[in-house]
């Protein structure tokens, strides 16, 4: 952008579109209160909730078998669904910047289907495919293979759940960016995993991480589809957040909200890593993602 | 390496982007294609690269046929229009690109990959910028560090696809001359596409005019400039003014009039023509004759040195009434041209 010229400062610029000063106050003051109203009074009120009744008792309900079994099996259902959706959502974003093909409409319009489908539905089709009614049902049960209410049915879920996350970020930067630098290296001489590694990686690389880190939250977070399959079965098939609802439901309000709490922390914790990797996407768009840039 | 190209033919949907293209390309030759946008240079450039497959036809390297060679296998260098460098590696790693990749068997070592990248950097005048990356330099280096990337991994042909295009007209007239210089140097054989009749005219050895998927005209710049085959070449080529001849159609360039006094002194020769108007655009004068007998406008074009004597001497004024004696027209009859006097 050119430097602005002496007399038409941005002072001017500023002052020429600018509401009159009651006007922004009370459109920055609605704002701050509608934040806090929805988001800070509820975070706070769950680490209140947590430890109102002191450590000792937010201790013992993170360390009582149950909610551990809940914590190894979210963490479990997340280490196996984050790196499968890390490989499909990059083989699904590089066949569609990259390529033309036919199908290529509908392969992006599957890979929404798990954001327009409510998961409580996504649930269901698991239980539908792969129940003791199901399509698969007895088949399963013949070769003694239990899906729903066990834990591959929860990870299955949680993949479904969580794929488009990676895709999702990865398409418009790709296209973006063109082909033409995959293009040049070939010409040099790259074969086509040294194209990928050496090029196509490195130059979505922070948009990659970014997209981990939402499919991660979300696999960890997630609720409906996961509770359709699960059968709540405690200290086996109970996920953070199904195990947060048994607790609630038995009112164990403490027990519930240190459970909670664990969940808020690492969506802190998400928030904070997205924000540092969000300016690091940033500028990679700014130092030559586009073509011509 | 020479390139032979035969009855290349390659079409995007309803588009004919090469028809039945003819081509010979000798070792160590400078040749631009020169055409309007869409009429297939860089499909042909991309053919001959290997970066498009033709429907059908062959392209052959010093008599050895390539059409389906894969392009690692091709020993081509390319430079692309919005230099498509690698914004995540530094300058200097860009340019080793090229030998890094190679399999083992025959990559460089270190040492090697080290002089060779240094010794382009200092050939394209940027061995300052090493350890800079992409986006920290400005467009004319950027082809630059293009080009020296092009040229590390010793390719047999050189292609360019619009290299100046992205560039301002200053910069992108430095370039040329040094791509030329360049040229001299190396003898690579190269191939560059553009759409700018005074770049192709000024930088090749040889110059391809095409026009919707075929060869309009192929021949040195003074033979495209000074015989066009085609009233499309002489229209591409710079400004021309339309004479219609009976039957033919006359062509005049506008320094190839001369204005003479005025209507009314009887004196033989010349199109009688009212001065409309005059423009001095550097060094260059152009004069707006409107016609006595038609109403179409003439354009006449000369130094300005000239213009000034010529205005003494005639005492031009807009308004006054002059003939205009073409020197040479250049004549179409259907499409052909039969003579140029």
């Amino acid at each position: 952008m050119p430097a602005p010229e002496a007399g038409a400062g941005p002072r001017d610029l500023v002052a020429a579109t600018a509401e009159p000063r009651w006007v922004r106050r009370l459109l920055i003051g609605t704002a701050l209160c509608f934040l806090a109203l929805f988001l800070f009074v509820p975070l706070a009120a769950v680490f209140y909730e947590a430890l109102r009744k002191g450590w000792d008792v937010y201790l013992a309900a993170i360390v009582e078998p149950d909610a551990l079994s809940a914590v190894r099996l979210t963490l479990l259902a997340a280490a196996i669904s984050v790196p499968l959706n890390l490989v499909f959502g990059l083989a699904a974003a590089w066949a569609i910047a990259k390529f033309d093909f036919r199908g290529k409409n509908l392969l992006l319009t599957l890979i929404d289907l798990p954001f327009s489908v409510s998961p409580v539905i996504a649930g269901l089709i698991f239980v539908l495919v792969f129940g003791l009614q199901g399509w698969f049902g007895g088949w399963l049960r013949e070769h003694d293979l239990k899906v729903i209410f066990a834990v591959p049915g929860i990870v299955l879920a949680t993949i479904f759940v969580t794929f488009p996350f990676v895709a999702r970020e990865l398409i418009p930067l790709m296209q973006a960016q063109g082909s033409e630098q995959e293009e040049a290296a070939r010409v040099l001489g790259a074969s086509g995993w040294q194209i990928f590694r050496r090029v196509t990686l490195p130059n979505v690389k922070w948009a990659l991480l970014y997209g981990v880190i939402l499919c991660n939250a979300r696999a960890m977070g997630e609720f409906g589809a996961v509770s359709v399959v699960s059968g709540h079965i405690r200290g086996q098939t109970n996920t953070m957040p199904l195990h947060i609802e048994v607790l609630y439901n038995e009112y164990q309000f403490a027990a519930a909200f240190a459970v909670a709490s664990l969940l808020a922390g690492l969506a802190l914790v998400t928030l904070v890593l997205k924000y540092l990797v969000e300016q690091r996407v940033k500028a990679q768009i700014r130092a030559g993602g586009g073509p011509g840039e | 390496m020479s390139i032979e190209i035969r009855n290349l033919n390659k079409r995007f949907g309803d588009t004919v982007a090469c028809d039945g293209l003819n081509l010979d390309i000798a070792a160590g030759e400078l040749v631009a294609l020169l055409g309007p946008s869409g009429c297939g240079k860089t499909t042909l450039l991309r053919i001959i690269a290997g970066l498009e497959r033709p429907d059908g036809g062959t392209v052959a390297f010093h008599g050895a046929d390539a059409t389906f060679a894969d392009v690692r296998d091709r020993n081509v260098g390319f430079v692309f229009q919005h230099y498509a460098l690698f914004g995540h590696m530094t300058i200097f790693e860009n340019v080793a690109f090229g030998l890094r990749v190679r399999p083992k068997a025959n990559r460089p070592s270190e040492a090697q990959i080290r002089s060779a990248v240094t010794d382009l950097l200092r050939l394209v005048q940027l061995d300052a910028v090493a350890g800079r990356y992409p986006h920290q330099l400005s467009g004319g280096q950027r082809q630059r560090i293009a080009l020296a990337r092009a040229l590390a991994v010793q390719p047999k042909i050189l292609l360019l696809d619009e290299p100046f295009g992205a560039l301002d007209a200053k910069v992108r007239k430095e370039l040329r001359r040094w791509l030329r210089r360049l040229h001299d140097e190396m003898h690579v054989t190269s191939v560059f596409v553009t759409h700018d009749q005074e770049e192709a005219l000024e930088v090749a050895d040889r110059v391809v005019v095409m026009n919707q998927g075929r060869i309009e005209q192929d021949g040195t710049p003074d033979d495209v400039y000074d015989r066009p085959a085609t009233p499309f070449v002489l229209q591409f080529l710079g400004d021309v003014n339309l004479l219609p001849l009976g039957d033919a159609q006359g062509y005049v360039r506008p320094h190839e009039l001369t204005v003479l006094e005025g209507a009314d002194r009887c004196a033989g020769d010349g199109l009688p023509a009212v001065l409309a108007q005059t423009l001095t655009v550097g060094a260059n004068t152009r004069l707006e004759f409107k016609r006595l007998d038609d109403g179409a406008y003439i354009d006449v074009e000369m130094p300005r040195g000239e213009f000034l004597a010529l205005r003494d001497r005639l005492n031009l004024q807009i308004g006054g009434e002059y003939r205009l004696r073409p020197n040479r027209i250049t004549r179409f009859v259907a499409g052909e041209r039969v003579s140029a006097q």
